[in-house]
């Protein structure tokens, strides 16, 4: 190396810190398929009981679900972290989303926000053609996003109830998706 | 999973820095290891670097959220704290029992002997030492502290404004003249071009990262870089014997389990000596600034 090279050695550093890159790259890449419950997700799974396998707990969904919803299965996401999340999307005619979060923080919700009557710990809103409805469930955060019309917001609320693979639950009927293939 | 209070912000930040820190640590000590680094004022800069820098990358905002992790981060180390070991313990738990080993290891070692100096009291050094000492330029009003035990001590404390100069008896009985002269010497270049300032500095963000072992390595090295740097400017065109001979004298008083204390104290001797000699300019200052913004680059998309 010659004493007159303004950046001598450089190279050095660099051929060092990209080794280690190469290295934590592998690690983050690796590591999930070797223990795969170490990935936070967000996961695309099939099925409720495949959603309830990986989160731990039942899935919160509504019996009520007008037509208008469409007559496919929702897809359904799963992260694991930081806090276990379940996401459940129906797209037909109309949209509705429901997002069921196991702690955390309250979701954020404008100061207009108001409590939806006759239903418990619930903050409602509009935002565009979107009614947005935040409830509070236990241990668990709900959020429900749809462009359903307002009235539709508490029957969805009043009929929320945990999946159950072999009860007469709310969720049975159009939620899981066709066999791949 | 690791917790979720892992990404609040606090314990994500102190997450950060030490990551980011042991990553910075591997990097820079392979790169020396690399350049057969000497003793000097690139490798002091090098360890300040990693001090401090792990500081700043891990203060950017907006990287803990799960889509940066998964879509942008070039690493997410929940991923590997989440790995299971053995009966429910995952790398997380063994991360924060590293975490609370060092703090309980920073007070023991670090933040209790400083607190025990400052607090120290003695009674007057003899008048020859002290108008020794006192005669070294800037110590007019340095205070001259006799401490009543054998043990070989020679060390300073105090401010820029009233330095203080604490010897034992030991060493007094133990050093001649010109080995306390030296010492002395070595002392007061710790007081020299904003040494005392950047040390102390430097300990104030070590203490940030007292959960660190990344960070306590560094502060060490960078310590006993010093000690070389005040060596050598405390023998700057005199014998460097005298001083030899003294931290030979404290290498014989220290006790053999203390392993770490007796290593710096060889090494400080070889740099004397000239087996190993000091190299202030084995890297230009550009280098190590680009070195350092390449990292700033990086760093921040480990999270």
């Amino acid at each position: 190396m010659s004493p007159s090279r303004p950046l001598r050695g450089l190279a050095g550093f660099l051929l060092v810190a990209g080794g280690v890159l190469v290295a934590l790259r592998v690690l983050h890449v690796g590591v999930p398929l070797i223990f795969p419950g170490t990935r936070p997700g967000p996961f695309s799974v099939a099925s409720l009981e495949e959603a309830r396998g990986r989160l731990g707990f039942a899935p919160l969904v509504p019996a009520y679900r007008p037509a208008t919803l469409g007559a496919g299965p929702p897809s359904l996401t799963v992260t694991l972290g930081p806090h276990p999340t379940f996401l459940a999307v129906w797209r037909g005619a109309h949209s509705l989303s429901l997002t069921q979060r196991r702690g955390g923080p309250a979701p954020s919700h404008p100061p207009t926000s108001q409590a939806l009557g006759g239903v418990a710990d619930s903050r409602w809103w509009r935002e565009g053609p979107a009614n947005h409805l935040v409830l509070r469930r236990g241990e668990f955060w709900v959020t429900v996003v749809t462009d359903l019309p307002a009235r539709d917001l508490r029957r969805i609320a009043d009929t929320l109830g945990p999946y159950s693979a072999g009860g007469p639950g709310p969720a049975r009927a159009g939620l899981r998706a066709p066999p791949s293939g | 999973m690791i917790p979720a209070a892992w990404y609040a912000p606090l314990p994500s930040f102190l997450w950060q820095v030490a990551l980011h820190s042991a990553i910075a640590g591997v990097v820079l000590y392979g790169w020396a290891r690399r350049l057969r680094l000497r003793s000097g004022r690139s490798k002091r800069h090098l360890l300040a670097l990693l001090l401090v820098l792990p500081l700043l990358t891990a203060a950017i905002p907006g990287r803990t959220s799960l889509e940066f992790r998964e879509r942008r981060a070039w690493l997410d180390s929940g991923r590997l704290l989440a790995i299971p070991l053995v009966a429910g313990v995952r790398v997380s738990h063994v991360v924060l029992l590293v975490g609370l080993t060092m703090v309980a290891l920073t007070l023991w070692q670090e933040v209790l002997p400083a607190l025990r100096r400052s607090g120290a009291r003695g009674d007057n050094a003899p008048e020859p030492l002290a108008r020794l000492a006192r005669g070294l330029p800037g110590w007019e009003r340095c205070a001259v502290t006799l401490r009543r035990a054998d043990a070989l001590l020679l060390a300073t404390g105090g401010w820029p404004w009233r330095p203080r100069v604490i010897v034992s008896r030991g060493a007094l009985a133990r050093l001649s003249d010109d080995e306390l002269a030296m010492a002395l010497r070595h002392e007061h270049a710790h007081w020299q071009q904003g040494r005392w300032a950047r040390s102390h500095a430097l300990f104030a963000v070590r203490l940030l990262q007292c959960y660190s072992p990344v960070a306590l390595w560094t502060f060490r090295e960078y310590c006993l870089e010093v000690e070389i740097e005040c060596d050598a400017a405390a023998v700057a065109g005199r014998d460097a014997r005298p001083l030899t001979r003294a931290l030979l004298a404290v290498y014989e008083s220290t006790d053999r389990r203390d392993v770490a204390a007796r290593a710096a104290l060889r090494r400080r001797a070889d740099v004397l000596l000239g087996d190993d000699r000091l190299d202030d300019d084995a890297l230009p200052v550009a280098t190590i600034a680009t070195a350092a913004a390449t990292l700033v680059a990086i760093l921040p998309w480990l999270v």
